[in-house]
């Protein structure tokens, strides 16, 4: 019974395979977690439609996997495989009288497959050399189920530690090419066939150097070399500038403040990032073209008439942006909860595809950790992207009764980065004014709200 | 005599085909190399296999058309055979050779060691030259020891009148008649060439079919040509024993079906196989194992189940082909070198020096259909080719098997003149995982015989064009027979 790669949302055709959770010989029952699967930011857990025994896991782990495409094989009660047909060595060229080994010839046609190697199934290979270990394996397949590659080809994949058997082939008839094997050891999979050692979720950032190497290669891949492709991605198409501004977030404070209070009732936990959504929201009613996508094939500018807001989360295997769906028409509490749970789900790997659905603008958090202000990336196709940093307390220079004097206020900075093919710098700058606006008076959103 | 201790690298024991070029690619890759040959450089296959058998079966052929040229208008009047020429300069042919070898291991650095080795641990041998014995301690060593024709109790090899190969390619005199015992490769080249220079040559086999399992569609070509030129062919019948007689021996014979007789040979030529050369070398001091049949077992990078020691050649097991070890040869030496090399072969070419030669590369029709597979054949006669009709060659076919569902071309079968030639197309096509329909697309040079191998390829897809294929009945025609 082969289980195939299910559908994994809509669009998603494909995904990189992260980790199986089963391996051979393992029971398993209906909806029993087998595989995840990480699509294009969510990572997502398959689940079982079969119950039985794993019989062959058809997949490796860092692969790219294909909807519909064989994921692993049960074993029937039965559990009988079709047993590969070997060729007896029928005897020629001896008289009757003797049993010697057969003429050499007359059983060379038999034995044109590489047979041999099974032949020692004790043998130490895999000791020293288990770098190329996942060369014999596909080597060891009878001419007809061998992978259409030349023997150049074959070479690479050997020494690069990549099972062609394993990669789909861009040539005519699924033909691995030798750029096949180039692209796939550059997406990283090579790394998960020579051992999966290094683990996925170690950031590369922080991965402790083992003592007496002086360096240590880990596969980019996964989610990294996800948010890898969405950066450059990103910075090749939009043309991006940052305008910082400041604001006074004393106002801000006392409303979270107040809202944290109504929200424990509720057992909801506020943050700050509700009350700044629904301020995006209303200065993005004025300036929609912040709230557009630029579509480069059909040279059209597309305003959104809605207003998704794309969180960006840092989990420890990287950023990832799940998107608080129709911010215009929730409440800030309503808004929160759904913050909560996204941050919940992330941190757990439990996001699904329509999580990262659909986005129109993102805001981020730079704040949490420190700095003053941060130059994000904006999330392409969106032509915009909010930074939101760190509130401090700071001296400054106020008005009181005609008077000047100084306070201590609640301080920051907003950042926004944006997409200078489609908004000038005057435009960006006159809708950190008006936000800032609804920031320092935050009363004004329910207001005008 | 003295005993001299000597400290090697890398010791490659034998150097056939497969220690030589195993020996000069270790070279290559910076190993210090010691080559210990008990007998001559070059192994089997360069001393008494394929170079001097292909030397004496050239000769014959070139005899027959002096002899038989006639068809063509050729008349040459008192042709003979002056047989020890015929062996001296096949014995040029091979010192060429062997002395090539000798220039190039020299050439590469390697230290030969000549004598009789013996493990005597895992690191160490002792190589008896005629200077005294050589202890040779080694980190790695590589076993190419090969093989050697099987003996036949009651046919003690004389050389005289019992030959085996090795005396059969030193014949000072044409026998008058001659018994092959074995129709296997061997056995057919030589009682080919025999033949050709006027021996009455017998044929017995155990089997009911020669070649054992060469596909049946060009055994029977062999077969018929062999029978046509006088060779009695005795299939299904075994050979009990021999007595000598006044002149030459008398063989007792029993047909499977029939009764038992008795007949005179000048010569007999013992060819029922090859035994490994893998007893007295002190295996077991080394650890090695070996499987029932005597060769050593050996995994994807011809390592055996001693880490450090390595097997290539015909004592790593089937095929037994010279090309088959030095392939062996190279992927051990790369592999010692901590290069990410291993056995990979898909397509392992063989040719047998019949008249016409017969050779043959990948699944066999049986094979493939045995597997469940799909099979497409197509045939094409070489009587439809020009090149083999201007040769007077016409007789033979090429036959290729396609995988219906894939369109992958698995094997290819091929008896006929330059057959062993046309292969090398064959081979790299299946090695490149080409399709029938790229054999058939591709562009061959007229006229020449490698053009029955695109048209076979044609013949598989159902549209051939020097031969008539009547349009498939059904929509789908699996096969394509002519």
């Amino acid at each position: 019974m082969q289980f195939k790669l299910p559908e994994l949302g809509e669009g998603v055709h494909e995904g990189e395979l992260v980790k199986w959770k089963v391996k051979v010989g393992d029971m398993v029952g209906y909806d029993q977690s087998l595989c995840e699967i990480m699509t294009d930011k969510a990572t997502v857990e398959i689940p079982s439609a079969f119950k039985g025994k794993v019989g062959s896991i058809d997949a490796k782990e860092g692969e790219t996997v294909h909807v519909g495409q064989v994921m692993l094989t049960f074993e029937s009660a039965e559990g009988t495989k079709t047993a590969a047909t070997g060729a007896s060595a029928g005897a020629s060229g001896g008289n009757g009288t003797t049993t010697q080994a057969p003429a050499p010839m007359s059983a060379a046609p038999a034995k044109t497959a590489p047979s041999t190697p099974s032949k020692a199934p004790s043998s130490p290979s895999a000791s020293s050399y288990s770098a190329g270990s996942a060369g014999p394996a596909t080597e060891n397949l009878s001419i007809e189920s061998r992978p259409l590659a030349a023997p150049s080809t074959r070479r690479l994949a050997r020494e690069s530690g990549v099972d062609l058997g394993r990669l789909s082939g861009t040539g005519p008839h699924g033909r691995v090419m030798r750029e096949d094997v180039e692209t796939f050891v550059r997406g990283g999979g090579a790394g998960a066939i020579a051992g999966g050692a290094p683990s996925f979720k170690a950031p590369i950032g922080r991965t402790s150097i083992p003592a007496g190497q002086m360096e240590e290669r880990v596969p980019f891949k996964g989610l990294r070399k996800k948010i890898a492709e969405k950066m450059r991605l990103s910075k090749d198409h939009a043309t991006h500038f940052t305008y910082v501004e400041e604001a006074d977030a004393t106002a801000l404070v006392q409303l979270r403040a107040q809202a944290k209070e109504i929200g424990a009732k509720q057992g909801i936990k506020v943050t700050y990032l509700p009350i700044v959504m629904k301020a995006m929201v209303a200065s993005l009613r004025k300036f929609p073209i912040l709230n557009s996508s630029l579509d480069e094939e059909k040279q059209e500018l597309v305003y959104k008439h809605y207003f998704n807001i794309g969180l960006s989360i840092q989990t420890e295997d990287g950023l990832t942006a799940p998107v608080v769906k129709d911010v215009a028409n929730k409440s800030i509490l309503q808004i929160a909860k759904e913050i909560e749970d996204l941050v919940t789900r992330a941190r757990a790997k439990k996001l699904t595809q329509d999580d990262f659905h659909g986005s129109t603008i993102t805001l981020t958090n730079a704040g949490s950790i420190g700095g003053l202000f941060a130059t994000p990336i904006i999330n392409y196709p969106e032509v915009a992207i909010l930074g939101f940093n760190k509130i401090f307390r700071k001296p400054v220079a106020v008005m009181v009764n005609g008077k000047e004097e100084v306070q201590i206020r609640d301080w920051t900075y907003f950042s926004i980065s944006l997409d200078h093919r489609v908004v000038d710098g005057a435009v960006g700058a006159e809708f950190m004014v008006d936000f800032i606006k609804y920031i320092q008076n935050p009363s004004l959103l329910v207001l005008e709200g | 005599m003295a005993n001299t201790q000597q400290q090697a690298d890398v010791v490659v024991l034998g150097s056939g085909p497969a220690g030589y070029v195993c020996a000069i690619r270790l070279a290559q890759l910076g190993k210090k190399v010691t080559v210990v040959e008990r007998g001559e450089l070059g192994g089997v296959c360069l001393n008494v296999g394929c170079i001097p058998s292909k030397a004496l079966i050239h000769a014959g052929s070139v005899f027959e058309r002096a002899v038989h040229g006639s068809e063509m208008g050729i008349e040459i009047k008192g042709a003979s055979v002056n047989m020890p020429k015929l062996i001296e300069w096949k014995s040029s042919v091979v010192k060429k050779l062997t002395g090539g070898v000798a220039q190039l291991l020299k050439a590469n650095g390697c230290t030969v060691v000549a004598g009789d080795a013996k493990f005597t641990s895992p690191k160490t041998m002792d190589v008896k030259t005629k200077d005294g014995v050589v202890t040779l301690s080694f980190n790695t060593c590589v076993v190419a020891t090969g093989s050697r024709p099987t003996k036949l109790p009651g046919f003690e090899v004389d050389q005289k009148k019992i030959l085996d190969s090795t005396g059969a390619l030193a014949l000072q005199e044409v026998p008058k008649t001659m018994l092959c015992i074995g129709g296997g490769y061997i056995g057919l080249e030589l009682g080919t060439f025999y033949s050709k220079v006027g021996t009455e040559v017998t044929v017995v086999e155990g089997f009911s079919n020669l070649l054992g399992m060469v596909d049946p569609d060009l055994t029977r070509v062999v077969q018929r040509k062999l029978e046509k030129r006088g060779v009695k062919i005795l299939l299904s019948t075994s050979v009990k024993g021999c007595k000598p007689a006044k002149k030459g021996l008398d063989v007792t014979l029993t047909p499977k079906d029939g009764k038992e007789f008795t007949q005179n040979f000048d010569t007999v030529l013992v060819t029922i196989g090859r035994t490994p050369n893998s007893d007295g070398l002190g295996f077991e001091k080394a650890g090695l194992k070996l499987d029932s049949k005597g060769f050593l077992i050996v995994d994807a990078y011809r390592r055996t189940n001693v880490p450090h020691i390595y097997a290539i050649g015909d004592i790593a097991g089937q095929p037994l082909l010279a090309h088959k070890g030095s392939k062996e040869g190279i992927v051990a030496a790369e592999v010692i070198a901590g290069k990410k090399t291993s056995y990979d072969v898909i397509a392992m070419p063989a040719v047998i020096f019949t008249d016409p030669e017969i050779a043959t590369v990948g699944l066999t029709e049986a094979e493939a259909r045995a597997k469940g597979i799909d099979v497409k054949v197509g045939i094409f006669p070489l009587a439809a080719n020009g090149r083999a009709l201007s040769m007077a060659e016409p007789e033979g076919l090429v036959k290729v098997i396609g995988d219906g569902k894939t369109g992958r071309l698995l094997g290819v079968h091929i008896v006929g003149v330059e057959a062993s030639n046309v292969i090398a197309e064959a081979t790299i096509a299946i090695e490149m995982g080409a399709s029938v329909e790229d054999v058939a697309l591709t562009v061959h040079a007229h006229p020449t015989v490698p053009e029955s191998l695109m048209e076979a390829a044609e013949a598989a897809l159902g549209h051939a064009i020097h031969i008539y294929q009547k349009k498939p009945t059904a929509p789908q025609a699996t096969a394509a027979r002519v």
